[in-house]
């Protein structure tokens, strides 16, 4: 419900401090917008709904009004301060901005408890781009050959190359005949060739026109839009070969930490437009690192293949995700049509096609069907889990004959979100944590090697584990009050344990983990172990019938098996059934940017995936609650936890 | 032509826990008798498929003060017993009571806050007034139910009382206090298969056995999610006969307090002149919540009117005759 255009001839002056930027804005404006507006990112973790209270600012002059101040005190609002999502500017005023909470580019590194199967980031089956170099040496017209300057050119294609039925854009036609004649019609043509597996009507188009034999070198860039992170292979798709990588937190994130927020986002005045261009910006900027560091020039890469959940693709192409939020969740598009890069505005050769990789359902995107292609699972007889666990937890099950897909959702506890002292795993973070079972006292590994700042997504998990293991919290999640340590106590939201005393934390206060955040992490392990159940109830199959697991996802290798089965969040199996892959929805998209069988498979796999649908299902509920328990509710399926116990009991 | 017909008979792998509350001298107690519950071997009352071996039984709630908010139909009823738990309590064992339900409430009419060594008191008058075995619960706060409750089992040591509730929140107490005092608990959860199996796990896990554990599923009454009730009762129950140990406890279910709390059985004015006497309402809607209940699985049904007892005691006979 926008509040803009009520006073129309009514402007307001509205200057934000520290920066300076002065901005005029109608009376009724938004604080976030009038922030937008002076060129100012302001960040709105749940997408401006009015939840989260992180994007608050500080009135110093002026009038605004509160639609809700829910998640500020009285005595902060008689402060001033206000939510930007929620301040409605009223009149001239002064606004104080504090510092925005950076994004810090690092990952981390280290694995424990499964095999990571090494993903080759060489393509080895044949490679076979759609984009093609075609060399020609043209005979140069004359008075006696009064042929056009383009038949000529389909004459020689046609001739040296077999390749026919061109098409070109008129921009291409418009540099064609300088093109030709300042490379003196020695010229390589790069063309896309289409897909005729899937369009009987594609034509080969041409992209580019280059001076001389250029045949030598061909590029391409396999995207993957993460809600988290942005990740961008640069392809020479001669030798189907990844030359270089680079990513990026999403710049997306100031405007929501999560797709549901995201999506919230673009419901805001102009909100599907800013999402497009920040998705854009954060893309072009890895481009454009990619570019610069290998020297190639953007204009030579010639071929875009994009994987990402379904919001993410929508939010890509700028088609409005709404309905991807709403009952019955359904995407504008399946798979959609190939666009060029100057429509969209990506940075690479603005005649190159990019291709959006299908998507099955509205929580089940394009990095699933792409995961699934790099995992292979759709070619093996081992019955095979595939889970990508993010915010949302995506569940493929089968095998070569079969696939079946759901995705829960996890909430955002694993990436910071929810958890007091969660964080995502930047610097700082607490990775993994072993506590002594006699003493109660943690150990633990920060990423860097830096005083603690938080706990990252890997390090709930082994927290929790430790903690039920030696007895500080029980079946239920809650705290054992009676323990003899000083780190157990009770805080605001009830029992509470200190994992770092203030003065060893990077914060200056005691970083601990209390009963609400860890009611919040049994419901996203619930969330996600109950989708497995519910996958596995729905084939008439049990999970200890799957021969392998593999997971996925930037998250996914950084969870210690050992422990994540020790809270329930995965299945109770040997570890050598447990596979990371890492990012497949990036590989993916490479092997189908370097293959057109590739790409006419994950086409397939999209159209053999039966996706069932969680909201519609009476059993998940019963699922759900029944997982809300160290480790289940049904310990029976959990034998080697089983043991554990009994041997902590002695 | 005569047709024969055979009734298909479930075969069930799993039985209820047996639980004895009270303790006669010999065991420790002063209860002139114990009362056991639970060992069904199939779904209630279908004697042709399995077992049912101890009759479900009717408890009578008593409060440690006079109860003031309560429906002026159950006021005449009982009269002047109620100001005396003990006076009151006999009374109930005359009219036909198998266990006594004494529930402290925290506060007296005039809202003065009821001491641990008054909740310690009335347990003691109550014991001494009847020798059957006693079911105790508190206000409903966790806090102040551990403090209560903590006291009352200090002071009836080795009565086998059964302490309630004992909800997620203050087990850990409630639990702790039995295991001392060798009394029995009311593991009380709302309404949900997967949160009772929880809370059993959990009771069982501070090695209180699970033959000293009652279970309430926390039920509504007719008219306020009966039929919820009833289908969780009935899941629970099914998942205990099929084998799953930590769902296979008795239950007992609280119907008076239930079905007397809402305006049907309570007022007489304002409401259509069809809904009748308010005296035979309030009785009926109590029998209807019982019976229901009884059907669903439930071995202790705890009832507030006089007149509710027989006819739930005769339902129950009708029932158990085969």
């Amino acid at each position: 419900m926008e509040e803009t255009a009520k006073q129309p001839n009514h402007g307001a002056i509205v200057v934000f401090k520290p920066s300076g930027q002065v901005v005029e804005v109608q009376i009724g404006t938004l604080l976030s917008d009038a922030a937008v507006e002076a060129g100012l990112s302001l960040n709105l973790p749940c997408g401006g709904q009015g939840r989260c209270g992180r994007c608050r600012v500080k009135v110093e002059h002026g009038d605004v009004s509160h639609r809700s101040a829910a998640r500020l005190t009285t005595a902060e609002r008689q402060e001033g301060w206000a939510l930007g999502c929620q301040a409605v500017i009223k009149g001239d005023a002064v606004i104080f901005v504090p510092e925005q909470e950076q994004v810090e580019i690092e990952f981390v590194t280290k694995t424990v408890g499964a095999e990571r199967i090494a993903l080759a980031a060489d393509f080895k089956g044949e490679v076979d781009p759609s984009v093609r170099r075609a060399y020609v040496a043209i005979t140069p017209p004359s008075l006696d050959d009064q042929t056009t300057d383009w038949d000529r050119l389909l004459r020689a294609l046609s001739l040296e190359h077999g390749i026919r039925e061109v098409g070109a854009n008129l921009a291409t036609l418009r540099d064609l005949a300088r093109d030709l004649r300042e490379a003196e019609w020695s010229v390589t043509a790069v063309l896309d060739m289409g897909d005729p597996e899937r369009d009987t009507c594609a034509r080969p188009r041409l992209i580019d026109l280059l001076p001389g034999d250029q045949t030598g070198r061909c590029y391409g860039v396999a995207i993957d839009i993460g809600t988290t992170s942005n990740v961008v292979y640069l392809v020479d798709l001669v030798r189907g070969k990844v030359i270089d990588r680079a990513s990026a937190y999403s710049g997306q994130i100031q405007a929501g930490e999560d797709v549901i927020s995201r999506i919230v986002f673009a419901q805001k005045r102009d909100g599907l437009n800013r999402l497009q261009k920040m998705v854009l910006k954060t893309l072009n900027g890895l481009l454009e690192e990619l570019t610069s560091r290998n020297q190639i020039p953007a204009s030579q890469i010639s071929k875009a293949v994009v994987a990402g959940n379904t919001t993410m693709i929508q939010l890509f192409l700028a088609l409005d995700p709404k309905t991807i939020r709403e009952m019955p969740f359904i995407p504008t598009i399946g798979q959609p049509m190939a666009v060029t890069a100057e429509e969209l505005g990506l940075a690479i050769n603005p005649r190159a096609t990019v291709d959006c990789l299908p998507v099955v359902g509205a929580y089940v995107g394009a990095d699933i069907t792409a995961g699934v292609l790099a995992s292979g699972m759709h070619e093996t007889d081992a019955l095979t889990l595939f889970i990508d666990v993010g915010t949302n937890g995506e569940i493929v099950l089968g095998n070569r004959d079969w696939l079946i897909t759901c995705a829960c959702s996890a909430g955002p506890a694993f990436e910071g979100s929810g958890v007091r002292h969660g964080m995502r795993a930047t610097a700082g973070a607490i990775e993994e944590v072993w506590i002594d079972a006699r003493t109660y006292e943690p150990t633990y590994e920060t990423i860097g090697n830096l005083p603690a700042r938080g706990i990252a997504g890997s390090g709930m998990i082994g927290l929790l584990a430790d903690m039920f293991i030696t007895g500080i919290v029980d079946k239920a999640g809650k705290i054992a009050r009676d323990l003899p340590t000083p780190r157990v106590r009770v805080g605001d939201h009830g029992g509470e344990y200190v994992v770092v005393w203030a003065n060893q934390s990077g914060i200056g206060t005691d970083i601990v983990i209390n009963e609400v955040d860890i009611e919040n992490l049994l419901r996203t392990k619930g969330a996600i172990y109950a989708g497995f159940t519910v996958l596995v109830q729905s084939v008439g199959v049990e999970l200890a019938d799957v021969e392998q697991v593999f997971i996925a996802g930037a998250f996914g290798q950084y969870i210690n098996i050992e422990k994540a089965i020790h809270i329930g969040l995965l299945p109770d199996m040997p570890w050598d059934r447990f596979h990371y892959l890492g990012n497949t929805s990036a590989l993916g998209a490479f092997h189908s940017l370097v293959s057109r069988a590739m790409r006419h498979e994950v086409f397939e796999i999209a159209q053999k995936m039966t996706y069932l649908e969680l909201s519609a299902d009476n059993t998940f509920y019963d699922r759900f609650m029944s997982a809300l328990f160290l480790p289940h509710t049904d310990i029976t399926a959990f034998p080697s936890v089983m043991r554990l116990l009994k041997e902590r009991e002695g | 032509m005569p047709v024969t017909v055979e009734i298909p008979k479930e075969r069930w792998t799993g039985s209820i826990r047996e639980v004895t509350l009270g303790a006669t001298a010999e065991q420790g107690g002063t209860r002139a008798k114990t009362v056991t519950v639970g060992g069904e071997t199939t779904l209630p009352f279908l004697h042709f498929e399995g077992e049912m071996p101890h009759t479900p039984i009717v408890g009578i709630e008593v409060q440690d003060s006079y109860p003031a908010d309560w429906s002026p139909v159950l006021l005449a009823a009982w009269g002047d017993v109620l100001n005396d738990p003990a006076a009151w309590a006999k009374k109930a064992e005359e009219i036909g009571a198998d266990v006594i339900m004494l529930k402290v409430r925290g506060a007296d009419a005039d809202g003065n806050a009821t001491s641990p060594e008054q909740a310690a008191a009335v347990i003691q008058s109550v014991l001494q007034a009847t020798g059957l075995p006693i079911i105790v619960r508190g206000p409903g706060q966790a806090e102040l139910d551990n403090k209560l409750l903590v006291a009352v089992a200090e002071a009836a040591p080795g009565e086998r009382l059964a302490l309630g509730l004992c909800e997620d929140k203050n087990y850990r107490t409630i639990v702790a206090a039995a295991l001392a005092h060798d009394h029995l608990v009311v593991a009380s959860s709302p309404i949900d298969v997967n949160l009772a199996k929880q809370l059993n796990i959990l009771i069982s896990d501070m090695r209180l056995p699970l033959e000293r554990v009652l279970m309430d599923p926390t039920t509504g009454a007719l008219g306020y999610g009966i039929e919820y009730s009833y289908s969780v009762m009935e899941r629970l129950r099914v998942a205990a006969l099929t084998g799953d140990g930590m769902t296979q406890q008795p239950m007992v279910c609280f119907v008076g307090e239930e079905s007397w709390r809402q305006k049907e059985s309570r007022t007489a004015e304002g409401v259509p002149a069809e809904w009748g006497d308010i005296e035979k309402r309030g009785i009926t809607w109590e029998i209807a919540t019982a019976t229901a209940l009884l059907e669903s699985g439930a071995d202790i049904v705890v009832l507030r009117h006089p007149e509710t007892v027989d006819v739930v005691h005769e339902t129950i006979s009708k029932l158990m005759a085969h």
